[in-house]
Order: C-alpha cells, then structure tokens, then sequence
C-alpha cells in the first residue's frame, strides 16, 4: 500500500510539471549525419532558426527573386535584389544602409536589368554580375563606377559568344571570377584589366562504362537523340584569404559537388580518409518519388576553422564539412514554417550565424549555432589551428551531447595519438571508426609491448628451442631403447 | 577407420586427382566427415567476421547474425549438391549424390583450416600488414575453388571444357531450383490463405 502511495505521489509530481516545450525545441526540419558505413543517423541539431528577415519589414520594401547575397567581415549585408534590379545593403542588425539602383558611367545614370550576382572585395569594390545587361560592374564605396567586364574576347571564345554573368567572385589579387550561364567550360577567370584570361577549373565529363556499352550498339541518328555528355555547370563560388576558388557543381550522383581551385585551376580538395569518400550532401537518397536525387548544391561559404557549409536546394540542407572532408552537420529543410526554404539560393555566414537567402519565399533565413554546434565549431577550428589537445576536452562535451558522434572520437583519439597514449588512442579512434588511424595508433601500441616485454619473448623462444632439441633427443632415445 | 578417413580427407587436400578418384571408386569418403567440413566453414565464416580485427573488418559486428551465415552455407551447399546432381544425371556424369556431396565438402576444407589463422592473424596486423591477412583468404577461397572443379571433374569423370559448362549450368539449376521453391511458397501460401478464409466463412454462417 506505501509503495502505491509512492508511485500515485511521483505520477501526481509528473503530470503537475508544466509540459512546456518551447518552439526552438521542435526544429521544422530533421538533424542527422552519416556514420562510417553511410548510414544516416540522427543527431542534436547544430543549428536553429534564429529569425527570418523578409523585405516587407524593412525600410527598403519587399524583395523581389532575389538571387544572391554577400557579407562582408563586418557584417554589412549585400543582396542582389534580382527582380527590383537593385542591390540593398543591410547593416548586422538588419537596418538598410543604403539602396543602390544606379550608378554613373560616363557622366550618365546607368541602371541594373536583374542583378544576380555580387561581391564585396576587401579593397572596398563592389563586384555586382549584371545578368541582362551582359556585363560585370565595379562599383567603390559610393557607388561610382570603377571599371566594366563586358563582351570578352578571345580566341577559346567563339565570335558570337553571349557573355550572361551569374555569379562573381574576387580574389585578393584582384582577379575576378565569373560563373556565366550556358559556359560547361569552367569558371571564367579575367585579370585585373578586365581582360578575359581563361577558362578556370574545368570539369571533365566521366562517362560511365555503361552509357559507353550503350553507345556502342546506338545508331548515329540514335546518338544524335542522346542526352549530350556536357560538363556540368558551376553554380556558385566563394574564395578563402589564401586565394584558393571554393565553387560547387550540380552532381547527379552525389559524389563531388564542390571543388578547391589551386591557381592553376586544378581541384585540390580534401576527400575524408575514412567511410564514405563524397562531398556532395546526401549519400543516400532516393530515385524516385518525392524528394528523389542527389542534392544540388548551389552555394558554398567558407567559414571560420576551415569549414565550408554547402546549401542544397533539392531538400533545402545545410551541409558543413572540415578542411578534411569530415561531414560536420547537416540542418534545413524544405517547407513554409520557419526555418524552412522554398528555393534557397545563396548561403553566408558572419560571426557563427548562418544566413541564407531564399529567392522565392524572398527572404534571408538566420540561423544561429546551439551548444552542440558552436562546440563542434571550436573544436574543429582547434584542430586546423594545430591546438590538438585543447580540443580534447571541448570534443568530450561534444561527446556528452552526441555519443554517436565518430568525430568527436576520432578527433580525442588523434590527440591522444600525438600525445602519445596509445591505449587509450586505441579505443578512441575505434569508436571513431578511424582504421587509419587506428591503425597508426596500434603499430605504436604493439612496438610499445615488444620493447617492454622482449627479455620475456626472447626468454621464452630461447627456452622453447632448448626444451623441443632435449624432448626430441629423449624420443630418439626412447625409441632406439624399444627397438634394441 | 574414422582415423584413417580423417587422415584420407588431409590426404585429398594435397592430392587431389587420386583422392577424389578413390572417394569415387573406392569408398575412401565420409558424408559425416563433408558435412562435418561444411560445418567448420561456417563457424570460420562466423568467426571471422565477429571477431576478425577491427583494422581488416568493415562488417559492423552489431549486425553480425552468425545463424543465418551457417543457413545461408548450408543452403547454398546443398543447392548447390542438388543442381550439379540433376546436371550431371543428364550429362553422363558417373558420381553418385554421395559422391557429390563428400567430394564437394571434402573440397571446402581449405576455408576453415586457413580462416581460422587468417582471423588470428587479423588481430596482431596493422593497415600496412593487411595484405597478409587477405592473402590467406584470398588462398582459401582460390584453393577451396578449385578443388571444387577438380573434385566435381573426377567422381563425373569429365574434361575440363565439360566441367566448366557443367558447372555454368549447375549454377542455372541452383537458381531454377530456388525459382521454383519461392513459387511453391507463394502457391503454398495463397492456398492456406484460400483455406482459411473458406474456414472463416464456414465459422460466420454454420
């Protein structure tokens, strides 16, 4: 009766406890990453809707399929405003510093058609890719024109080429980077001059054995009817402080769909060493039916500790990798809640917030790091900045949060590596599903027990030989006796 | 006579034109031996990939369902002792089912006797040394694999270019033979569906 009395008093104090879930506890989207065999598996969410910025509630009036968005370092907010033809800058707080829907060139007022693209280099230049006017303008500060990128001639260009700029980059040289529509050739690259230098990071077709095998057996009018085997189109670009060109790639199979440009061009992008080797979002995901294919990623942002986020607008997905390849987190999704995308378009980051501009619910969604995601953050950035150890212990809260998470064990493991406890290395980097390594980690484990117990091992082989020749010769013996 | 048929099954290993012969024509196999040998083979399978090293093993050992690896090599070797069978019958083949059957499971042992040191090795490898451990199992597999041919060749009494077309068809019969055991099952299950729901109806109107 007592313990009745007991369960009825600990249910009453249950029921009575208010069930307040507040809105940030229920995300709008599922939060997940992929273990080592590539299997999806849920995780704390990294990153929550923090606010939604529509047009309508700013000074500068609704935006109108707006197509991309710059940040600059301290925090000023560019976005091409597409359909307005205008380019509204914001402050951090999102207060609308300025409206730019002209500019002078040649002593005459000059307009935008449908702006799709902009850039704000360091220097101070506004980079702004003038869709319809088929032109790349400069602007400084004060909107005054400082150079134009139009009709670009050379001798890779055939004569009647149509120069339609959709996204821009520049680097810290000046050199400007251009992704044009109907261009498979790669990335257009023009020198300070605003002479056109050469097409950039070429993507080459693979064609598959079995599209070859069919191709064999096609007539020629067949083959004329085939889809063409064309390189896939950049879609959008970012570059780091030390030049290299991030610009990511529609990839129908969801292997690569971004690429590190060297200055030369040649894609020298960090694939992770363990589980499954892809950079293009999702790894599994369905053929058919709703929210079928690979993700199309359609912007990059390179962020802070080495870590690029890639914005899908298949399934409307945030994916943030290391400088390894390490797939961080995944957040987003599609839908009309808050937090959710329709057509998401350009993805920035200022500070540790995520903003990402939404071209048909015309919007820029904000999103902001939990514990969970600020955590992983940092403790990548320690790792890029070389700081190891310290990591460890921000990885165990990490761990705290996410017991599943095979980063966060390989990522102690590797500190306890290089510090030289290889036991306990061990059983971190194999939670960590980390065979390479683990491996590494083993190698030094075993040389550790040879050298500590080689007087017993070379005592016991020693002793093995002696008594094998004295057991051997006692037989010989034996038998020589029963024969005699 | 158990030890010298357990000594004769080592024997064939090494020897296997004349051990397959004499299993053949001299009564010298054991069909508790053979199915003894596949046995092991699946405990090896088993074995290996529960407990094989972390460094060589991918299989996530939290799925590792060792039962259904023995039904599965259990299935296949008779599948596949029952196929060669009905091959072999049309195609003037002279071995007998018991034949088949001790000669193909006399031809595995190669699988447990290099899995279960393949699987120790696994434990003291590292990623650089690796290639040791796959190149036992790679051994045992090849091995197995043509002591398989050449078994099959000897009791039928076959050329090789005979033996290999058999065996392609012996392959055929296998996925007939299961073709027709899942049509059987899905016959079997509509009529027990038929006669229970005439029971049904007979429950609700008697």
């Amino acid at each position: 009766m007592k313990r009745f009395f007991m369960i009825l008093a600990a249910a009453l104090l249950i029921l009575s406890e208010p069930l307040t879930v507040s809105a940030k506890e229920i995300l709008p989207y599922d939060t997940y990453n992929y273990d080592y065999r590539g299997k999806a598996v849920s995780t704390p969410a990294a990153y929550n809707p923090e606010k939604t910025v529509f047009g309508e509630n700013l000074s500068c009036g609704s935006f109108k399929n707006p197509k991309d968005m710059f940040i600059t370092d301290d925090g000023t907010i560019y976005i091409a405003d597409t359909g307005n033809n205008r380019i509204v800058v914001l402050n951090s707080d999102m207060e609308v510093l300025q409206i730019i829907d002209s500019f002078v060139n040649n002593d005459k007022k000059d307009t935008f058609n449908s702006p799709s693209g902009v850039c704000y280099t360091e220097d101070g230049e506004l980079y702004i890719a003038d869709t319809n006017n088929k032109r790349v303008i400069a602007l400084d500060g004060s909107t005054n024109l400082v150079k134009i990128i139009r009709d670009p001639r050379s001798e890779v260009l055939s004569s009647d080429f149509d120069f339609v700029p959709l996204k821009v980059s520049v680097d810290y040289a000046g050199r400007v980077y251009v992704i044009a529509s109907n261009v498979y050739q790669g990335i257009m690259a023009f020198n300070q001059e605003s002479e056109f230098m050469g097409y950039f990071g070429t993507i080459h077709v693979r064609i598959t054995l079995a599209q070859k095998f069919w191709r064999l057996f096609s007539t020629k009018e067949q083959r004329a009817k085939q889809l063409q085997y064309i390189p896939t189109e950049f879609t959008g670009l970012d570059i780091d402080d030390e030049g290299f060109v991030y610009a990511t790639n529609l990839d129908s199979t969801g292997g690569q769909a971004i690429r590190m440009l060297n200055p030369k061009g040649i894609d020298v992008i960090q694939k992770n060493h363990n589980g499954v080797r892809a950079l293009g979002g999702d790894i599994r995901f369905r053929m058919g039916g709703d929210y079928q294919g690979a993700s199309e990623i359609v912007d990059v942002k390179i962020r802070d500790g080495g870590i690029y986020s890639l914005l899908d607008c298949n399934r409307g997905r945030i994916f943030s990798y290391d400088s390894e390849g390490n797939l961080l987190y995944i957040f987003g999704g599609m839908g009309t809640q808050e937090g959710t995308f329709s057509q998401p378009v350009a993805i920035e980051a200022y500070q540790d917030l995520i903003y990402v501009l939404d071209a048909s619910r015309n919007a820029i969604f904000v999103f902001e790091p939990t514990s969970y995601g600020s955590n992983i953050n940092q403790a990548v950035g320690l790792r890029y900045n070389g700081d190891e150890t310290k990591a460890v212990a921000v990885w165990k809260k990490v761990l705290e949060m996410d017991s599943n998470n095979e980063m966060a064990y390989s990522g102690i493991g590797k500190a306890y590596l290089s510090s030289g406890e290889n036991k306990k290395a061990m059983y971190y980097l194999k939670m960590g599903v980390n065979k390479e390594y683990y491996s590494i980690a083993y190698k030094r484990y075993r040389n550790e027990l040879l050298r500590e117990n080689l007087s017993w091992i070379l005592t016991a082989i020693l002793v093995g030989i002696i008594l094998l020749r004295v057991s051997r010769r006692i037989i010989k013996s034996r038998i020589r006796r029963i024969r005699s | 006579m158990k030890k010298d048929k357990i000594q004769f099954m080592f024997y064939t290993l090494t020897h296997p034109v004349d051990g397959f012969y004499e299993i053949r024509h001299r009564g010298k196999g054991s069909i508790g031996l053979s199915l003894l040998t596949v046995f092991f083979c699946g405990i090896a399978y088993c074995i290996n990939k529960r407990y094989a090293g972390f460094i060589v093993n991918a299989a996530d050992t939290r799925n590792v369902n060792s039962l259904l690896y023995m039904f599965t090599i259990f299935v296949l070797f008779f599948l596949f002792c029952i196929g060669n069978w009905s091959v072999t019958c049309l195609m003037n083949g002279e071995g007998r089912m018991q034949d088949i059957i001790t000669a193909t499971g006399y031809a595995l042992l190669p699988i447990p006797l290099l899995f279960f040191p393949a699987t120790l090795l696994s434990q003291i490898v590292t990623a650089d040394e690796q290639m040791f451990y796959y190149l036992l199992i790679n051994l045992s597999i090849l091995w197995g694999a043509l002591l398989v041919i050449l078994s099959n060749m000897i009791i039928h009494n076959y050329t090789l270019t005979k033996e290999i077309s058999t065996l392609l068809l012996t392959v055929a019969a296998m996925l007939i033979i299961l073709f027709i055991i899942l049509l059987f099952y899905s016959m079997f299950r509509q009529m027990a569906e038929f006669i229970k729901s005439i029971y049904t109806e007979l429950i609700f109107r008697v």
